[in-house]
């Protein structure tokens, strides 16, 4: 009797308080919407995203902002489709994409690979990246070659892991590999590593965040190829069928230039992009 | 060094609500986790193998295997199983709950058996039956040897829930990590998340201790 009760109580308590917070997280997770609230009938679209990529997708407070949202903004409209975005982090969002049930796409600088194209569809490319090297002020590194047998931080499992891991070898103890690129960068203010390698979007933000720590970025065009990122859907997915054309439009009509410009206060190539998804 | 407290100040209301859920879900999570545990506890105590069997390997899986796995696997595996979704503060609760129980289990046990035989026996020949002699031989004597146990339990607990922070419920770490994504800047989120927890963690030691202090009195 006594252990019925107290039974009783636990699975009460828990569903109270389950039941409280799952309304709470809904409201401080999920920062943007289309905005004009929810009209019955209409489907709104659920797309996940890891918001701590700044200035890419990042938090700013509660609000889930950056590039990436801006951009996504501009191709809803376009579609004409409602939308929530909903920051889960970058393993959730992967898997749960991947299912496709909860979340009908994902954005998150999700980098286009051949490996990632056998389990996902991609949009076309909407954005063209880098990888670029981090360094003190007055370092005599000119490009990644430079950095042989030198110690560099980057964050594992990126491309800049897979390319250094070229130039430095597998195994070697001078590749740090961190979970974030904030824990790499951290470990190059310690003095741990001569350089990082990231995003250039990445390495160009904390640059601006931390100017009196004295570092400067260095370009490799030759050992760092370009990357495009892509949104993210399910395999077979008809969101993407819907998207694309409107992803195409807001490239070519100058929407995609404006948000590009607020971010990062220059002209896109959009030619590339272009011929890239023509490919 | 340069420290900026505008990040702090601007992220002070998050922060806030962060350590409220913190609190929330250590709370539940401890509750959850020392009924449960008692259950357990009483379990692996059992003369019958049926019931001391499964609870043993219970015992063992979640002292064996680190919290951290045992969140993915909560987050991924068993709630979507179960609700048909990923929902971070279930599992975050379930978790940290499911966890507990086996520390607490073993507290039970412990307190239980430091008793002496004797009393067992004493209560018995009195005419008490085994629940009467538990509720009033054994438990009061044996909670009081618990209590130290329970709160470094306990403060232990608080500092793990910032481990669910990995599946992005919005608490205390969760709200730190943010912060650091959004400016690229170490020390102010985790200087920051660091003493919120202390200021947590002191306060739970201080009413442990007041608790401790008056059940040692009353049973003198």
């Amino acid at each position: 009797m006594r252990l019925k009760s107290v039974l009783t109580l636990m699975t009460l308590t828990t569903f109270l308080f389950t039941a409280a917070c799952g309304t709470e997280s809904a409201t401080t997770g999920s920062g943007t919407s289309t905005g004009s609230g929810t009209a019955g009938g209409e489907v709104t679209y659920k797309i996940a995203t890891d918001a701590s990529y700044a200035p890419m997708e990042y938090m700013d407070k509660d609000k889930i902002t950056g590039f990436d949202i801006d951009f996504l903004a501009e191709v809803m409209k376009e579609a004409g489709l409602k939308y929530e975005v909903v920051n889960v982090g970058w393993d959730t969002m992967l898997e749960s994409v991947k299912q496709g049930k909860e979340y009908q796409a994902g954005i998150s600088s999700v980098s286009i690979t051949d490996e990632r194209k056998q389990t996902y569809d991609y949009s076309i490319p909407y954005f063209e990246s880098t990888n670029m090297i981090l360094v003190k002020e007055g370092s005599t590194v000119k490009s990644a070659d430079d950095l042989k047998g030198k110690k560099v931080a980057v964050q594992g499992a990126t491309t800049a892991d897979t390319i250094m891991s070229g130039i430095l070898g597998k195994e070697s103890t001078d590749l740090k590999r961190f979970e974030s690129n904030a824990l790499a960068l951290m470990e190059l203010e310690s003095g741990g590593v001569e350089a990082v390698v990231a995003d250039i979007a990445i390495v160009r933000e904390y640059i601006k965040n931390n100017p009196g720590k004295k570092f400067q970025s260095v370009r490799d065009d030759k050992n760092f190829q370009a990357e495009y990122y892509g949104i993210l859907y399910p395999k077979g997915s008809e969101l993407k069928a819907k998207l694309d054309p409107a992803v195409k439009k807001v490239l070519e009509n100058g929407k995609f230039a404006e948000v590009y410009k607020k971010w990062f206060g220059e002209e896109p190539n959009v030619k590339k992009l272009l011929e890239a998804a023509a490919k | 060094m340069d420290f900026r407290y505008d990040i702090i100040l601007g992220y002070a209301p998050l922060l806030g609500k962060g350590v409220l859920l913190t609190i929330g879900l250590s709370l539940l999570s401890i509750l959850i986790g020392s009924l449960f545990g008692l259950v357990i506890g009483f379990g692996r105590m059992s003369g019958q193998w049926l019931l001391r069997v499964p609870a043993k390997a219970y015992i063992h899986f979640f002292r064996g295997t680190p919290l951290y796995v045992q969140i993915l696997i909560v987050h991924f595996g068993a709630v979507p199983l179960v609700i048909g979704k990923t929902n971070p503060i279930v599992a975050a609760i379930a978790a940290l709950s499911l966890n507990c129980a086996a520390y607490t289990a073993e507290i039970y046990r412990a307190g239980i058996q430091s008793i002496d035989r004797g009393q067992f026996e004493a209560a018995y020949s009195s005419g008490m039956t085994k629940a009467q002699t538990m509720r009033h031989i054994i438990l009061p004597q044996a909670v009081r040897r618990m209590l130290p146990a329970f709160g470094n339990e306990f403060v232990v607990l608080i500092k793990d829930s910032s481990l669910v922070a990995i599946i992005a419920a919005p608490e205390l770490m969760y709200w730190s990590n943010a912060m650091r994504g959004q400016y690229y800047r170490v020390w102010e989120p985790y200087l920051a998340a660091a003493f919120i927890y202390l200021i947590l963690t002191y306060t739970l030691s201080k009413i442990l201790a007041r608790v401790e202090a008056r059940m040692g009195a009353r049973v003198k």
